[in-house]
C-alpha cells in the first residue's frame, strides 16, 4: 500500500480514535474526489425524493433547484479560487451591495432619469473587479491577511452602498435583462445554463492553462511555488479580481430577478457561498478543489434547502442544519497538517 | 528607581489634568443645547430611513442637532454607540431607540438611568420588562402588531375566489422579533375564526427579499394551488411577488405585507398586493424624540405618569386598494405636520 503524506501515524497518537476516524474519513473523501460530492448529492436527492413522495423529483421542482442554485454557483465559482490559494474572500456581500445600488441608479429606474441600458454590464463587472483588484493588492503586496482585507472591503463597500442609495429601494424598470434571468432554453432555466458555462470556462482554465498550474502550486505550497518562479503576487491579484468580477455579475442577475435594487440585496450571500465551496470539496487550507467542486457544492446546498422546505422541516431547525453541514464539510476537507495547531 | 518615581509623578499629573479637562469639557457641553439622537438598526432599510427623515424634520423644527446611530444588527455595537454618544454629549442628549433585539432594551435602560439620559423606544422589549421600573425610560411604544396581522389576514381572505375558503402560505420575519410575533398572532386569530382558510406552510425569510423569493419559489412547488401569501413585512412580500410572477401567478394570487414601503403601494395599485399596514416611521421618530426631549426639559414628569402611559400602542394606518392613493399623497409624497402638542393624542391601548 502506498503511504502518502496523509498516512502519518503521529495524528493517531496525538488526537485519539475520534481524530483517527476523521482522518480516515478525510482520506476516503479525498480519494473519491468529485465522486464524493456526486454521491452526497445522490444521497440528498434520494432522501428528499422518498420523504416527499416523489414530488421532489418533479420537473417543476428540479427547475426551481437549478434556477435557485445558479446565482450561488456563480458566487462560489468566483470565491473558491481565493480559497484554493489558501485565503478567504469575505467581500461578496459588500461588493454585491455596491454593484446592485449602481444597477439601480444607472439603469432605468423610478428615482432618476438615467438609462444606460446594456452598459451596466461592464459597469457592474468593473466595480466588482475593481474591488477585487484592491483586495488583491492589499493581500499580495501589502501582506495583509485576506480574511481581514476582504472583511474590511465588505464593510467599506456596504457603507458606501447605503450612503449612495440613501437606504432607498429603486425599482428596476429596464426589462432588457428579464429574459436572461427568467427565461429558459429547452425547459432549463437560462441562469442555470449561464452558471454551467461559467463553471466550465473556469474549470478548463484551471485544468489546461498556465494560470491553473500556478494557482494550485501556490495553494499547495506557496514557498515552493515562489522558489520555482511562480509570479505569486500577480496570480493572487488576478484571482481576487476574478472573484470580484463574478460578484458583480451576480449582483446584476440578482437585482434583475428581484425587480428592485437595494443595498441589503447583498445580505445573506456569504454563508451559502462559503458552505457551497466547502461542501463541494474545496479545502479551506488551499490547493484542492476547482470550479466544478464549487458548482456541485452550490447545487447540493440549494437542493438541501429546497428539500427542507418541501419536507416541512421545522423552520427553527433549518439554520441548524445548514450550520452543521458547513462544519462537517470543513472537517472532512481541511488539511490539518498544513495548519499545525487548529485555532 | 528615581526615573520610575518621576514617571509616576508625571503620570499622575497627566491623569489629573485629563480628568479636570474632561469635567470642564463635559460641563461646558452640558450648558449647550441638548442633542437629539436616534439609534436604529440600519439605514439600508427604506422603512428605517423614515426615522432619520422624520427625526431631521423634528430637529429642524426645534432647532437642535440630530445624530443617527446604526447598530447594523449588532447589539454590542448598538450599546457601545449609545454610550459613546452619551459621553460625547456629556449626557446632554435625548434618545429615540429602536432596539436591535428585545433583550437589548434592558442594558440600554440601565445605561440611560445611570447616565441620567431620557429616552423613548419603539417595537422591541421583553414582555416581562416594565418601563416604569426605570426612571429615565419615558415610554415604550409600538404599533398594534396584533391589529396589523389581523387586518392583513382579513384583507387577504377577501381576495379569495370562494369567499372564506382558501389556502395560504406565510413568510415570517426574524423569529425572535416582537413585531413578528405580534403580527403572527394576529394571523392566527383570523385563521381560528375562519376554519375554511388553511395555512399550508410557513417559513422564516428573516425580513429579507431574496430569502422570501427563494423560499416562495420552493413553497409554490410544494403547494401549487395556493390562494394567497401572507408576509410579515413588505420587503418579503415584494420577494414573494417576484416568485409568483415567475410561476405566472402574480395578480391571481395576492400578497399582503406590512410597513408601507413605496413599492407595496404601487403593487396594491397594480393589483399584485392586497393590503399593507403603513407604519409611519417619521411619526415614530418625532413622537419619541418629543417625549424624550419633554422629559429632559422638565415639561413632562415621567415619575408621575400612570403605567398605561409608559408602555402603550398606537394604531398604524391600514392601507388597501380603497385608500392607497390618499395615503401615498398624505404620508409619502409629503411629510404631514404632526401635532405633537398632546404627546398621548394617539394613545390607543396599554401594553400589557
Amino acid at each position: 500500500m502506498m503511504r502518502g503524506l496523509l498516512d502519518r501515524p503521529s495524528t493517531t497518537r496525538r488526537g485519539g480514535r475520534l481524530l483517527a476516524g476523521l482522518d480516515a474519513a478525510q482520506r476516503a473523501v479525498r480519494r473519491a474526489g468529485i465522486q464524493g460530492q456526486l454521491f452526497s448529492l445522490a444521497v440528498v436527492v434520494a432522501l428528499f425524493a422518498a420523504g416527499t413522495g416523489g414530488r421532489y423529483l418533479s420537473w417543476a421542482n428540479v427547475r426551481v433547484i437549478l434556477s435557485l442554485a445558479a446565482i450561488p454557483t456563480i458566487i462560489a465559482v468566483g470565491m473558491h479560487q481565493v480559497v484554493v490559494l489558501g485565503g478567504m474572500d469575505l467581500s461578496v456581500e459588500g461588493v454585491v451591495a455596491l454593484c446592485v445600488v449602481f444597477v439601480g441608479l444607472l439603469t432605468r429606474n423610478n428615482m432618476n432619469r438615467n438609462d444606460i441600458g446594456l452598459w451596466i454590464v461592464p459597469v457592474t463587472l468593473g466595480i466588482g473587479a475593481g474591488a477585487g483588484v484592491i483586495s488583491g493588492i492589499c493581500n499580495a503586496k501589502l501582506r495583509i491577511p485576506s480574511f481581514i482585507v476582504t472583511l474590511g472591503m465588505s464593510w467599506v463597500l456596504w457603507g458606501l452602498a447605503v450612503f449612495v442609495s440613501q437606504g432607498q429601494t429603486l425599482a428596476l424598470l429596464d426589462t432588457r435583462f428579464h429574459p436572461v434571468v427568467t427565461g429558459s432554453i429547452g425547459g432549463i432555466p437560462n441562469l442555470a445554463v449561464l452558471a454551467v458555462l461559467l463553471t466550465a470556462a473556469v474549470q478548463i482554465l484551471q485544468d489546461r492553462s498556465q494560470f491553473g498550474g500556478y494557482l494550485y502550486a501556490i495553494g499547495g505550497d506557496e514557498v515552493l511555488a515562489r522558489q520555482a518562479g511562480v509570479p505569486v503576487q500577480r496570480v493572487k491579484i488576478l484571482v481576487f479580481t476574478t472573484a470580484g468580477l463574478f460578484y458583480g455579475l451576480s449582483a446584476l442577475l440578482l437585482s434583475t430577478r428581484l425587480g428592485g435594487a437595494q443595498a441589503i440585496t447583498g445580505n445573506n450571500l456569504l454563508f451559502p457561498a462559503v458552505t457551497a465551496v466547502a461542501v463541494g470539496g474545496v479545502a479551506l487550507t488551499g490547493g484542492i478543489g476547482g470550479a466544478k467542486n464549487s458548482a456541485l457544492g452550490a447545487l447540493i446546498v440549494t437542493a438541501l434547502n429546497d428539500g427542507l422546505i418541501l419536507m416541512h422541516v421545522n423552520p427553527y431547525a433549518q439554520d441548524a442544519v445548514n450550520g452543521a453541514v458547513l462544519v462537517v464539510a470543513v472537517a472532512l476537507t481541511i488539511d490539518r497538517k498544513k495548519l499545525g495547531f487548529i485555532k | 528607581m528615581r526615573s520610575f518615581a518621576c514617571w509616576r509623578i508625571v503620570n499622575t499629573i497627566a491623569v489629573l489634568s485629563f480628568a479636570l479637562l474632561a469635567a470642564v469639557g463635559s460641563r461646558a457641553a452640558a450648558a449647550d443645547a441638548p442633542t437629539l439622537a436616534i439609534s436604529l438598526r440600519t439605514l439600508s432599510s427604506p422603512y428605517q430611513v423614515m426615522y432619520k427623515t422624520g427625526g431631521e424634520a423634528y430637529a429642524k423644527n426645534v432647532g437642535l442637532a440630530l445624530d443617527v446611530l446604526a447598530t447594523e444588527a449588532n447589539s454590542q455595537k448598538g450599546l457601545a454607540d449609545i454610550k459613546a454618544e452619551i459621553a460625547r454629549t456629556g449626557g446632554n442628549v435625548a434618545f429615540y431607540v429602536d432596539p436591535n433585539d428585545a433583550t437589548d432594551a434592558i442594558a440600554i435602560a440601565k445605561t440611560m438611568d445611570d447616565a441620567g439620559v431620557y429616552w423613548a423606544s419603539w417595537w422591541s422589549k421583553p414582555a416581562d420588562v416594565k418601563v416604569w421600573d426605570y426612571s429615565h425610560w419615558v415610554a415604550h411604544i409600538s404599533f398594534d402588531g396584533f391589529a396589523a396581522g389581523e387586518f392583513m389576514a382579513r384583507e387577504l381572505i377577501k381576495t379569495f375566489k370562494t369567499p372564506g375558503k382558501g389556502n395560504i402560505i406565510a413568510l415570517q420575519g426574524r423569529l425572535g422579533d416582537t413585531p413578528n410575533g405580534e403580527r403572527w398572532q394576529g394571523l392566527q386569530k383570523v385563521l381560528a375564526e375562519n376554519p375554511g382558510v388553511k395555512l399550508l406552510q410557513w417559513e422564516s425569510a428573516k425580513w429579507d427579499r431574496t430569502q422570501a423569493y427563494n423560499i416562495t419559489r420552493s413553497m409554490l412547488v410544494a403547494h401549487p394551488n395556493v390562494d394567497g401569501v401572507w408576509a410579515a413585512n413588505d420587503d418579503m412580500a415584494m420577494g414573494a411577488i417576484q416568485a409568483l410572477k415567475e410561476a405566472n401567478l402574480a395578480g391571481k394570487v395576492k400578497v399582503v405585507g406590512c410597513d408601507g414601503i413605496p413599492e407595496i403601494f404601487d403593487a396594491i395599485k397594480g393589483g399584485l398586493a392586497a393590503a399593507t399596514v403603513f407604519n409611519d416611521g417619521k411619526y415614530q421618530a418625532q413622537l419619541c424624540l418629543a417625549l424624550a426631549l419633554a422629559a429632559k426639559q422638565g415639561k413632562l414628569d415621567v415619575s408621575s405618569l400612570p403605567h398605561e402611559r409608559r408602555q402603550f400602542e398606537i394604531p398604524a394606518v391600514n392601507v388597501n386598494h380603497d385608500n392607497v392613493e390618499k395615503i401615498v399623497h398624505d404620508y409619502i409624497e409629503n411629510t404631514p405636520n404632526y401635532d405633537l402638542k398632546d404627546l398621548f393624542a394617539r394613545w390607543s391601548r396599554a401594553m400589557p
